[in-house]
């Protein structure tokens, strides 16, 4: 018995934006919780350390806030002028920050008053950030200079007067102590080391920097200015490796994803676009209301706070994973049910013979199989069949009109199922995958049911949708027909081009020929 | 009088505009805007009194300003017959008004000539200056800059008088004690100097940010059994930058109470305060604040002493504009200034935009603890022309210079004005009224603002977004561009794209090519703009065809079907034009005719019955289904057809001579109804 062969579903490409994994994991945060602070917000820090709380920098307060709190659990308000980059040291006990007025102060997450008081710049203080080792600190300034500070004796040890602008970002390496490296609005960024009086590697941005970042491991360093964010290999002595321009307006901060797999920037765009560090593409990006000065994002991405220029932190968790109740499954055969005899080897006298394997047919196939062709083709009506899978309804048709029984199977039908069908055309008719079988359809849908036309007002009305719709179709196809000309001709020019060329060669050679027979 | 908002400093929130209500009558309220003008607006029928710009406002903006004191002017008239100067109007009349530019200089300008008065530069401020201040009695004026000094001048000579560093760091506010024998200058903390010798008399913390605004808040000290010398026991009020407090100090005898004795807490940054000043111990002081989110609070309180809490405000007084028609959320407009009457009683309210603000008197009602006025302000943005504009001067400028006007004003300048009216006070709110919370009122300000921006946009605009969009790839800001059906709009924009977002533009354009026509029509639109604009551009470039390539095939795969559906068009068409016609039959057969016409059917419905069934029959032996049903929508064809039957069928030619000229009517309504 000749088997029956299931309907081919032909698969189309789908449409429109693709959802990655990245997209799904990226819009996985519930609501924002928006904290209005007192100015605008120009740092978030998270703490390394279990509670990872975070460090807010607004106006002249740090607060410290709890992974959940929405109050802040602790305020360091002992400032006399704005406050800059509160920073947590690695193991999240001290909490360095810099100020308005040139001073550097470093706090105990317990304490109130600051421990240590760093004086020597003469301008404000950006960045603040403590070293490898944990008991020194580096600080840029508006004075050009960057110094570090060694935390036990509270002293300067070094100063560094490269920049010629203000220096207003900056980061120490992870792993080695001696390392850190400064981004200024004289367009560079600088690599000092400790062990020396003066930068070891120098990288030009091209715009003022407002922010840097070093990955984990070193080697890579990422730099923002305008509106560009460029990554830089370090090993090869500042190379440029890529240079990204995604945002529209000025770039402030940079943040890295706790895998490292991912970089972060927020600009005054007000974006935060989701870089791969693989690729450097950008695969997803967030909207918010104001323009972003500052970003972080807590241990193992479980939450995004954003700080904006209107002094609103907004502050987005991960939504927890929902944890599905697996159902009691039906217990299943052994795993030797199934191999059983899989491995017997055929004697010499035996004849092996094979039971057919049931073929698993589909219910419109099972239809199909039977002839019961109108059935099929309300099986695949179904409105959770049209919607979802428009394809296998398409496909249906075809198969039928193929067998050259689609009128019989669109016979015979209620206003109700005349009206689903029609629905299915309108929604799918001007996709251009489905056009050639849809439009035959239709024609057939309304030879079979001209006689019946204006007996109900509803199939009237689709009709009068469809008609409205093709009406736009053609429409528009006319205007693309237009275009399609006008492409001809561009194409055409070119081609010309190339000959014409050729021939102003000829052309020219002519008159010199005819001058020299004249 | 305060000059509010005057000393911020931070670029990422400009401060309020300076502007001042003149002394005492407050018939008058000048405004300095960003754009270097001064504008002084008549309070009783608002209407623009004079307009000034001086010659160096694009350099030098005004940053602050303050009117004279009457007293001083009336005083003053005698002596100006030392210069030369043509006499001065009524003593009463307020004149003078000093301004404070960016630069440094103080002008001081006349609105009874109309023009500068004189200048003060010589020997002054070399940076911005903060803060003006008029001496009550002296005919002194005090300013404070940036450069960190306070500099005292004679108004009469021009010259300084003394000149002293006040503050490590800027000046940012100044005021003169009731008696005129202090002087509270603010920085970062507040100072009290004793004029006379210029030395510090009191220091106060003060804020954390610059303080932005100084006042005394009263005139005689609470406790009026000590013998009162001036200045102790008085009571200030500060306002700073970023601050959402106000707080009041109290001048004490022994200088140890270092923190404020109270404070105001209000909903954003102050930009103007108001106050009466209370002259005895039982009269509360009145306090008008209007925040930069352009409400305005209003306190009233006794001030006796030390107070731990913050205080709110007894009474909150927002605008906004009414929600009708379709676009219904109200938008709140904002507050600019607000100073109380003479009276106390009653509050003036500047509101609307910088360049035409409204003024209007509104009674205070103590007891409700918010107001919100509803006024429609949409058609009077532009400015009125109206000659009551006693003196607008226009600045001498060199023909050569190239004026950078910045980009807001002038959006409106098209506008049709038109008188503000709707004096509707909708001032109760009765609880479980359909009236939109503040709340509402204030979640509906955002999307305003969007809905609003988009109206604004015009086309030099729109290259600007559609580059932006297109580099960063923003679904919102290309819709809100490629969405337009303007082809003249579209044409402009493709023209002053720049080339490199040419091919950028029309892969986006490809992505959205392939949709529902209804969208996909707009970017047929935009991909013809594009090549009609750019051809030249296209076809010089080297990969067109790998570039376009995709496009053109998209279209031609889209365009396959072209035939096929103009079939199908062609059919529906007539289907509908069936429907339409039979429903119209339906609706307008009158009595008479149908009658008529049951009576000729009688005679040919049994011939033209047999017709169809044999030709029916014939049919089904000849052709297919189709073709039958294609007959049956076919009318005309029938017709013919069975007029040529008839003839066939052989039937009395005598009789069938007349049938067949009625035949062609006849048949017609036959055959609908057998399709019914």
């Amino acid at each position: 018995m000749a088997g029956y062969k299931p309907v081919a579903i032909q698969t189309y490409p789908i449409l429109g934006e693709k959802i990655t994994q990245d997209t799904l994991y990226w819009n996985n945060y519930k609501t924002p919780v928006q904290i209005k602070e007192f100015g605008a917000v120009s740092k978030v820090d998270f703490s390394p350390q279990p509670p990872y709380n975070y460090a807010v920098t607004a106006s002249s307060r740090i607060h410290i806030y709890g992974r959940y709190s929405q109050e802040p659990i602790k305020t360091f308000s002992r400032f006399k002028d704005t406050a800059y980059c509160a920073t947590f040291r690695q193991d999240g006990r001290l909490l360095v920050a810099g100020s308005e007025d040139g001073g550097v102060q470093l706090f105990d997450i317990s304490g109130r008053a600051p421990l240590r008081q760093f004086e020597g710049h003469t301008k404000a203080v950006h960045t603040v950030d403590f070293t490898a080792d944990k008991y020194h600190v580096v600080s840029g300034a508006d004075d050009y200079t960057v110094k570090l500070w060694d935390i036990p004796n509270s002293k300067e040890i070094l100063t560094f007067k490269e920049h010629s602008d203000y220096v207003r970002c900056g980061c120490a390496s992870k792993l080695n102590p001696d390392l850190f490296i400064t981004g200024s609005y004289d367009h560079t960024v600088k690599m000092f080391d400790a062990r020396t009086s003066e930068s070891v590697l120098s990288v030009e941005h091209g715009q003022p920097v407002e922010s840097v970042l070093l990955f984990p491991s070193g080697g890579l360093l990422v730099s923002a200015g305008g509106r560009y964010v460029k990554v830089w290999d370090m090993l090869k002595g500042g190379q440029l490796l890529v240079s990204l321009k995604n945002h529209h307006k000025t770039v402030t901060c940079l943040c890295l994803s706790s895998s490292g797999q991912r970089l972060l920037s927020g600009s005054l765009d007000r974006k935060v676009k989701v870089y791969s560090t693989t690729s450097y593409k950008v695969v997803h990006s967030f909207d918010y209301a104001a323009s972003i000065l500052s970003l972080a994002l807590a241990h193992e991405d479980e939450t995004i706070v954003v700080g904006m220029t209107n002094g609103i932190l907004s502050v987005k968790h991960r939504k927890s994973e929902a944890k599905k109740e697996s159902l009691p499954r039906r217990r299943r055969p052994a795993y030797r049910t199934f191999i059983k005899g899989k491995n017997y080897m055929k004697q010499r006298d035996d004849i092996l013979i094979n039971r057919p394997a049931k073929k698993h047919l589909e219910l419109y196939d099972r239809d199909l199989k039977h002839f019961r062709i109108s059935k099929a083709l309300d099986r695949v009506l179904d409105p959770t069949c049209t919607i979802k899978t428009p394809e296998i309804t398409v496909s249906i048709i075809k198969e039928l009109n193929r067998r050259g029984v689609l009128a019989n199977a669109l016979a015979g039908r209620d206003e109700k199922e005349i009206s689903h069908v029609l629905n299915f055309l309108i929604r799918n008719l001007s996709q251009p995958r489905f056009a050639p079988v849809l439009i035959n359809a239709a024609e057939i849908i309304i030879d079979i049911y001209l006689p019946v036309i204006g007996q109900s007002p509803v199939v009237d009305k689709k009709f009068l949708l469809l008609q409205g719709l093709v009406e736009k179709e053609i429409d528009y196809q006319r205007e693309l027909l237009e275009t399609l000309g006008m492409m001809d001709m561009l194409f055409a020019t070119m081609r010309r081009k190339e000959g014409t060329s050729v021939l102003g060669h000829t052309s020219d050679g002519f008159p010199e020929n005819k001058k020299i027979e004249s | 009088m305060a000059a509010g908002g005057g000393g911020s400093c931070d670029p990422l929130a400009p401060a309020g505009v300076p502007c001042a209500f003149s002394p005492h009558s407050q018939a008058y309220f000048a405004l300095a805007s960003t754009d270097g003008h001064l504008r002084v607006w008549e309070t009783a029928n608002n209407r623009l009194h004079q307009e000034y710009v001086p010659s160096a406002h694009l350099s030098g903006t005004c940053t602050c300003l303050a009117w004279a004191p009457a007293r001083l002017q009336a005083k003053e008239s005698p002596q100006r017959k030392k210069r030369k100067s043509e006499a001065v109007g009524t003593s009463n009349q307020t004149d003078l008004l000093a301004l404070g530019t960016a630069v440094g200089s103080i002008l001081l300008y006349s609105t009874v000539k109309g023009e500068l008065h004189s200048k003060l530069i010589s020997g002054g401020h070399d940076n911005r200056v903060n803060c003006i201040q008029w001496h009550q009695d002296s005919g002194c004026l005090y300013s404070c800059s940036d450069d960190k000094h306070i500099v005292e001048w004679n108004v009469q000579t021009c010259k300084v008088k003394c000149k002293w560093k006040g503050d490590n760091s800027s000046v940012s506010s100044l005021c003169i004690s009731p008696d005129g024998k202090m002087l509270l200058s603010a920085g970062r903390t507040i100072k009290l100097w004793v004029l006379e010798t210029k030395e510090i008399y009191r220091h106060f913390t003060g804020h954390a940010t610059p303080v932005s605004s100084l006042m005394f808040t009263t005139i005689r000290p609470p406790n009026e059994s000590q013998p009162f010398d001036g200045i102790t026991g008085l009571y200030f009020l500060s306002g700073a930058v970023h601050d959402r407090l106000l707080n009041v100090w109290q001048v004490r005898s022994e200088n140890k109470e270092k923190s404020a004795v109270m404070s105001f807490t209000v909903t954003d940054e102050p930009v103007y305060i108001d106050l009466t000043l209370s002259e005895n111990k039982e009269e509360p002081v009145k306090l008008a604040v209007v925040c930069r989110d352009g409400q305005v609070h209003l306190f009233e309180h006794i001030l006796n002493g030390y107070c731990k809490k913050p205080l709110t405000s007894n009474c909150t007084i927002q605008i906004a504009t009414p929600g009708k028609g379709k676009k219904s959320t109200p938008k709140p407009i904002p507050i600019l200034a607000a100073g109380f009457c003479s009276d106390k009683m009653s509050l003036l309210l500047v509101y609307g935009s910088w360049f035409q603000p409204t003024i209007e008197r509104v009674a205070l009602n103590s007891r409700e603890p918010h107001m919100c006025l509803v006024r429609d302000i949409s058609n009077c943005w532009a400015p009125k022309v109206e000659t009551a504009i006693t003196k607008v001067r226009t600045p001498v400028m060199n023909s050569e210079a190239k004026v950078l006007v910045p980009g807001i004003p002038g959006h409106h300048a098209a506008i049709k004005p038109a008188p503000p009216q709707t004096e509707q006070v909708e001032s109760k709110r009765k609880s479980g009224g359909n009236e939109v919370s503040i709340e509402e009122r204030l979640g509906a300000m955002d999307i305003d603002t969007h809905k609003k921006g988009k109206e604004d946009l015009q086309t030099n605009s729109f290259p600007v977004l559609l580059t932006q969009g297109l580099e960063s790839n923003d679904f919102e800001m290309l819709n809100k561009v490629l969405q337009t059906r303007n082809v003249n709009l579209i044409k402009k924009t493709v023209l002053r794209m720049p080339l490199h977002t040419i091919i950028p533009l029309l892969q986006e354009l490809t992505k959205r090519l392939q949709g529902h026509p209804n969208s996909a029509v707009l970017m047929v639109q935009w991909l013809k703009c594009v090549l009609t604009v750019h051809a030249s551009y296209l076809s010089t470039l080297p990969d067109l065809v790998p570039q376009l390539g995709t496009l053109y095939q998209l279209m031609e795969s889209r365009v396959k079907t072209f035939q096929k559906l103009s079939h199908l068009h062609g059919k529906l068409i007539l289907l509908i034009t069936q429907v339409t016609a039979s429903e119209k039959t339906k609706g307008a057969t009158s009595p008479g005719q149908k009658a008529k016409l049951v009576y000729e059917e009688e005679s040919s419905e049994e011939e033209s019955d047999d017709e169809i069934a044999d030709k029916d029959s014939e049919d089904n032996w000849n052709e297919d289904e189709e073709s039958e049903s294609e007959k049956d929508e076919d009318v005309e064809e029938e017709d013919e057809d069975a007029e040529g039957k008839d003839e066939e069928n052989g039937e009395d030619r005598d009789t069938a001579s007349e049938k067949e000229l009625n035949g062609d009517s006849d048949l017609d309504p036959e055959n609908e109804s057998e399709e019914e």
